[in-house]
């Protein structure tokens, strides 16, 4: 690609800002889900890293390849963590409410409470 | 200068690390650990990845590539099987009018458990998620009456919950070969829904 010198000087310090960036990512997620209370608010510090940080990372390592190539295969890695991250998050997030493995006192809202309370007014439990 | 890049992160990312294998050890539930092992998956595949960027070549990006779908996987496998915990744990200073309690296998006299751990399940076992669910009930809904029938009374700042409603949620389920178009009589809150059959 490109051969003069000062490319490959911006191109270097552009990776190793990306590089600390995604590191930092990291950092974020392990500090969240020492120190946040309950359940979703560490899944929300945990999809930290799954998305941006790796993305600063792919993105340093296609910097420093310097090649089209490999550039499908980090495109492939980081559309999969995309697409896969939202539902594992959600199945998560959805059986920690219906195991009740969450802090009700730390909500300011709950928007499903409604949901559930005229589901079990309308229907006879037996029917479903 | 990509060197000391590349050191600081292997520092970040080692430090990351460190709070993700506290929470896996400390977390009280198993969710807890499903979500921190998504994180040390990643954080591993970040590792691969300053390794492929300071050494130069791209050995390890397939394996990259496979630690998202292995992620998700684990995640979603694990998630289907949690059980639910009492709803004593969940509200311990809530008024106890509920004269039976749904499960049954409920511990009575576990208060003293109480203020230990909130959030370690006593009896993980005995509960599962949907007791008593035949093979007619509606899957889409199910979870709605299931939480419903265990005693989950949902909290509201405003209207909170009328008094007809409280024991007919807490009646035991029927057997299932009854069929489905039978009036029931004790189901007073739906005359509408009579009406309408009948017509």
């Amino acid at each position: 690609m490109l051969e003069s010198p000062t490319a490959d000087v911006i191109l270097d310090a552009l990776a190793s800002v990306l590089l600390v960036v995604g590191g930092l990512m990291s950092l974020a997620a392990g500090i969240g889900l020492v120190r946040l209370p309950d359940l979703h608010s560490r899944m929300h510090a945990a999809t930290k890293p799954q998305v941006l940080g790796l993305l600063a990372l792919l993105l340093a390592a296609a910097i420093t390849w310097r090649s089209w190539e490999l550039v499908p295969i980090v495109v492939l890695a980081w559309g999969l963590l995309l697409l896969t991250a939202p539902v594992s998050a959600h199945v998560v997030g959805r059986s920690g409410y219906r195991t009740k493995h969450m802090r009700r006192d730390l909500l300011t809202h709950d928007e499903l409470a409604s949901a559930v309370e005229r589901i079990s007014r309308e229907q006879p439990p037996n029917r479903g | 200068m990509l060197e000391t890049a590349v050191h600081i992160t292997q520092v970040l990312l080692a430090l990351g690390a460190a709070g993700t294998v506290y929470r896996i050890y400390k977390g009280p539930s198993v969710l807890d650990r499903v979500i921190s092992l998504d994180v040390m998956l990643i954080i591993v595949a970040s590792m691969m990845i300053v390794d492929m960027v300071i050494n130069d070549h791209q050995d390890f990006i397939l394996f990259v590539v496979v630690t998202a779908v292995i992620g998700f996987l684990g995640a979603v496998a694990i998630a289907r099987y949690v059980v639910v915990r009492s709803p004593e744990e969940v509200a311990p200073d809530a008024p106890a009018h509920d004269p039976v309690p749904f499960p049954p296998a409920v511990p009575v006299g576990s208060s003293s458990q109480q203020e230990g751990e909130p959030e370690t399940p006593h009896q993980p076992i005995s509960t599962p998620v949907m007791p008593g669910v035949g093979p007619l009930e509606d899957e889409s809904t199910s979870w709605f009456s299931a939480l419903a029938r265990s005693g989950f009374t949902p909290k509201r700042r405003e209207d909170p919950m009328p008094e007809e409603a409280e024991p007919e949620s807490r009646q035991p389920p029927k057997p299932e070969s009854q069929p489905d178009s039978t009036p029931k009589p004790e189901s007073t809150s739906s005359p509408q829904q009579q009406e309408d059959r009948d017509a």
